[in-house]
């Protein structure tokens, strides 16, 4: 029986967002012979929904970056209408609610760089054209990014166009901030975000820091009303119009190599596929190690930049179906970002270091932007942290499930006590997941969701600049977290949009040098 | 914008670059493999195991339980209530079939470890008395385990757990029982367990002995149905019985055949009992006379199945009153079923083209999973004739 063709231009490792979006970017350069083979048995990776006893509950979003209103599009928003790929959008009521009991703080703040500078203004007057004249610093920054990621020009041509974007590039958030001279209070409600890539201030590249804060704070952020699920199941079907073959419950084991080219891969199943070009959603850790066949084909150099590198966090999340509206259980907002001890990043990352007590925490109450996400009567709530994997990496099969209810039951003791909110006698359906979870559904290496960190010695900037020197094998791309613009569903697309522009352009290299030749034969 | 003075400014670029740059010649050069997440992801879910057949005995005079030693000494951890799948090699078919695991957890970390599964005699669930039949002492078989949600979860549940059990729905009480004996499961369990008569009763030993050890946390409670001789309680099931045997803001945990979770369910909203305070298991899907809404006229017609794996195509017959997941196991074309109850969706399917009825029981589908024709295989019946696609296995 013969399940694949006997060729593919383009076999893509994994069906989430990024290997979705490479797709669809690919399609529309007109290169449609294209493999997709996803491990799980639904799109999406991360950005998917589960389902208990008839209620449907998000695995992962808390909100989708780089969408925009209908009116004022973001990038990833831009694509999706381009694809025609048709998202039922639902914003998020507001950008964050910011608790710090220690210092009495707690701030909601709204999407609107005004709106939220004069939200900042009323508790800290005087201080609000300060913080609009930060926020639009970011904002010129996250507009230079967004150019210059798919505009190379000259250095020249940089300083003379983004200069806002050339000077802060070489800087840490912190020290970025710092030049503004806020009072500490201020300082601490501008930096709930840095969760959202996982790194502390002091070393978060400010050019990220500022596209984050530009991006949610300019447009807001949006949930699909249909779950993230809805987001890839869209992806796919119109992957699948445009030609692409999608295959469910294939895990990659091998990528073949032969004198430095791909030739193709091999699934678990045993079923060996051709192909010119791979786009890998799986990690290069794992890629450099275990999957390119025979492992004599990966440079020396491949290995030592998996080395270097330092992988980011990854998730400890409690997912819970309440079975009261939020109204009546004193939900109020829809996501709340609390620091019970302390909003030192450096101070947090440490604790992150651990498998807890956590005391720096998101809570979503996915209702409060989707109303009808879960039966009437109910709501679903999430309490999350993004810690290391370091704290995981020994943990023993006998002790994993008391260990999950004990990291649970202490998220679950730090946000009640931080918010007053009684959650643990109001459980109809819980499960937490922690890197093991990732790891299972969707194989990320040592259950991964940020790639690498977001560092200032692994800047994006830098990793723009050294795509050549970090590229190793002929056809071979990566889109994922570990890719280039890192963590999240909003770069993830992104992701996948450059490697397919990396496939792009090579077969129009190719194509352009075989007609150089052609044309000096005859 | 002035952050240290225009050129150290400038340079920034240049400088995070060098700075990669150092952090990517001081990665060591040796190849670093190991992924521990990934190794305890699959220490606990590691899908198909191939077992030996290493105890089989009468658990009642119509029933009888097997032990399962696994042939690489591993069985993954795992909670009471949760079941094993069957991968059966019948013919040309392979069939997935799920069972409750009767066994305790404990037992499956003993030195020499196994898990154990107990089956009703003559049940049409599978082909009947398929186990009986084949698996004596050194019989080889392929499974794979630990799934479902049906287990206590301190978080959610309360500690007091009332168990109601139907038939060969008491495996799961039975698991937790010797895990409460053991001393490893800190609750206090009532078993409500209805049967027609006492013969019928399965791992009515296992269940007594455990009671015996530990008598202020186990409390049993048989009821007959049509037993004349019995002196306990008769009947069913009923919301008297259940009250009279309920502790205080019990957690009710219901396993037991599709009609008496019909009952059960009704009686549980006639007490009050709220939701989260009662769970029930993942039955497979009644026989269509028993589901709600079943077009009634299809029964007895047969469609035509056109099956998409990859490029391939196939086409098979399927009757209007089997799921799709039957038809497709009859003609011999894998499918991996779990719950066969419409509930854990791995058996997730793409309807490309026909009409399909899903059954309402326990329909686990996601909403967009709806909107764009995907269902379960196992708990979705042919209108029309049918082309859908499926995971290649």
């Amino acid at each position: 029986m013969k399940f694949y063709k006997d060729h593919y231009d383009v076999v893509i490792i994994g069906g989430a967002l990024a290997g979705l979006s490479a797709a669809l970017q690919l399609q529309q350069k007109g290169i449609t012979d294209i493999l997709i083979l996803e491990k799980h048995n639904l799109p999406g990776g991360l950005a998917t929904s589960y389902v208990r006893n008839g209620i449907e509950i998000e695995a992962t979003l808390h909100e989708m970056m780089s969408i925009g209103s209908k009116e004022d599009r973001l990038k990833v928003g831009v694509f999706f209408d381009e694809c025609g790929v048709d998202i039922d959008w639902l914003k998020v009521p507001e950008a964050y609610r910011f608790v710090e009991p220690k210092k009495g703080i707690d701030i909601t703040l709204h999407a609107g760089f005004e709106t939220m500078a004069n939200e900042i203004d009323a508790k800290y007057p005087g201080w609000g054209p300060k913080v609009l004249e930060f926020m639009q610093l970011c904002n010129t920054v996250y507009d230079s990014m967004n150019i210059l990621s798919v505009t190379p020009m000259s250095k020249v041509q940089m300083l003379l166009k983004h200069p806002e974007f050339v000077k802060t590039a070489g800087y840490t958030a912190t020290e970025v901030i710092d030049t503004f001279g806020f009072p500490q209070d201020i300082v601490d409600i501008l930096s709930p975000y840095w969760i959202y890539v996982g790194n502390p201030l002091s070393t978060l590249p400010f050019t990220i820091y500022a596209f984050l804060m530009a991006d949610y704070f300019r447009g807001g952020s949006y949930v699909p009303k249909k779950y993230s699920h809805e987001m890839s199941m869209k992806l796919q079907r119109k992957a699948e119009e445009n030609g692409a073959q999608i295959e469910f419950c294939q895990e990659v084991e091998k990528i073949l190599v032969k004198d430095g080219k791909v030739t193709g891969v091999r699934t678990k199943r045993g079923d060996v596929i051709n192909c010119d070009y791979v786009i890998s959603g799986a990690y290069p850790n794992k890629v450099y190690t275990q999957m390119i066949e025979p492992l004599s084909e990966v440079p020396a150099g491949a290995v030592k930049m998996v080395n270097g590198r330092r992988l980011s966090v990854t998730t400890a999340s409690v997912m819970m179906v309440l079975d009261d509206t939020p109204e009546n259980l004193g939900i109020k907002d829809y996501n709340i970002f609390s620091a019970g001890e302390t909003m030192d990043t450096d101070e947090i990352w440490k604790q992150n270091q651990t498998t807890g007590p956590y005391k720096y925490l998101t809570s979503i109450c996915l209702d409060l932007a989707n109303p009808g996400a879960t039966p009437e009567g109910m709501c679903q709530f999430s309490i999350t942290n993004l810690p290391l994997v370091k704290g995981f990496l020994e943990l023993k099969e006998e002790d994993y499930y008391d260990f999950k209810r004990k990291m649970a039951s202490e998220m679950i003791a730090e946000y009640e006590r931080v918010s007053g909110v009684n959650i643990r006698d109001h459980i109809v359906e819980i499960e937490v997941s922690t890197p093991v979870t990732i790891a299972h559904y969707v194989g990320a290496w040592k259950g991964s969701i940020y790639g690498f960190s977001h560092s200032i010695d692994d800047h994006a900037v830098a990793r723009l600049q050294m795509k050549e020197q970090d590229h190793f094998i002929d056809g071979l791309e990566f889109a994922g977290a570990h890719a280039i613009s890192g963590n999240g569903m909003g770069p993830a697309v992104t992701n996948g949009r450059a490697a397919a522009k990396a496939v792009i352009d090579d077969v129009a290299n190719k194509k352009a040098a075989a007609e150089k030749a052609a044309a000096k034969k005859a | 914008m002035k952050v240290k003075g225009f050129l150290k400014d400038v340079g920034g670029a240049s400088r995070v670059t060098k700075m990669r740059q150092e952090l990517i010649a001081n990665g060591s050069p040796v190849p670093d493999p190991k992924d521990p997440i990934r190794a305890l992801a699959d220490a606990l879910h590691p899908g198909k195991q191939d077992f030996v057949v290493t105890e089989v005995r009468e658990a009642s005079p119509t029933s009888t339980t097997y032990r399962f030693s696994p042939k690489n000494g591993h069985v993954p951890v795992f909670q009471c209530g949760q079941y094993v799948n069957f991968y059966l090699t019948i013919g040309q078919s392979v069939l997935t079939r799920a069972y409750s695991i009767s066994s305790a957890p404990y037992e499956a970390r003993l030195a020499d470890p196994y898990f154990e599964i107990t089956v009703r005699h003559n049940v049409p669930y599978l082909v009947p008395d398929w186990f009986l039949e084949n698996l004596k002492v050194g019989a080889e078989i392929t499974a794979a385990l630990p799934f479902g949600q049906f287990y206590y979860e301190p978080l959610r549940d309360s500690r007091n757990i009332v168990g109601l059990a139907g038939g060969s729905g008491i495996t799961p009480f039975a698991s937790m029982a010797k895990e409460i004996a053991h001393g490893t499961l800190d609750v206090n369990l009532t078993v409500i367990y209805g049967s027609v008569k006492h013969t019928d009763i399965v791992c009515g030993d296992e269940l007594q002995a455990a009671a015996d050890a530990c008598p202020d946390k186990i409390r049993l409670v048989h009821v007959m149905s049509e037993d004349e001789e019995w002196d306990g309680e008769k009947g069913f099931v009923t919301r008297e019985i259940i009250e009279k045997y309920s502790p205080e803001d019990p957690s009710y945990f219901f396993c037991g055949p599709p009609v008496m979770y019909f009952m059960i369910e009704k009686t549980m909203k006639a007490i009050g009992v709220p939701r989260r305070r009662f769970r029930h298991d993942a039955a497979a899907q009644p026989k269509v006379t028993l589901i709600p809404s079943f077009p009634e006229d299809q029964i007895g017609k047969e469609y035509q199945l056109t099956v998409v794996r990859g490029i391939h195509e196939d086409v098979i017959p399927a009757k209007a009153d089997e799921p799709v997941a039957v038809a497709l196991e009859r003609a011999g074309i894998p499918i991996d079923t779990h719950c066969r109850g419409g509930k854990c969706g791995y058996c997730r399917s793409q309807l490309l083209a026909g009409d399909i009825f899903v059954s309402p029981v326990n329909d686990g589908r996601r909403a967009m999973d709806k909107e764009f024709g995907w269902f379960h295989a196992c708990s979705a019946y042919p209108v029309s004739d049918l082309r859908i696609k499926i995971p290649i296995m």
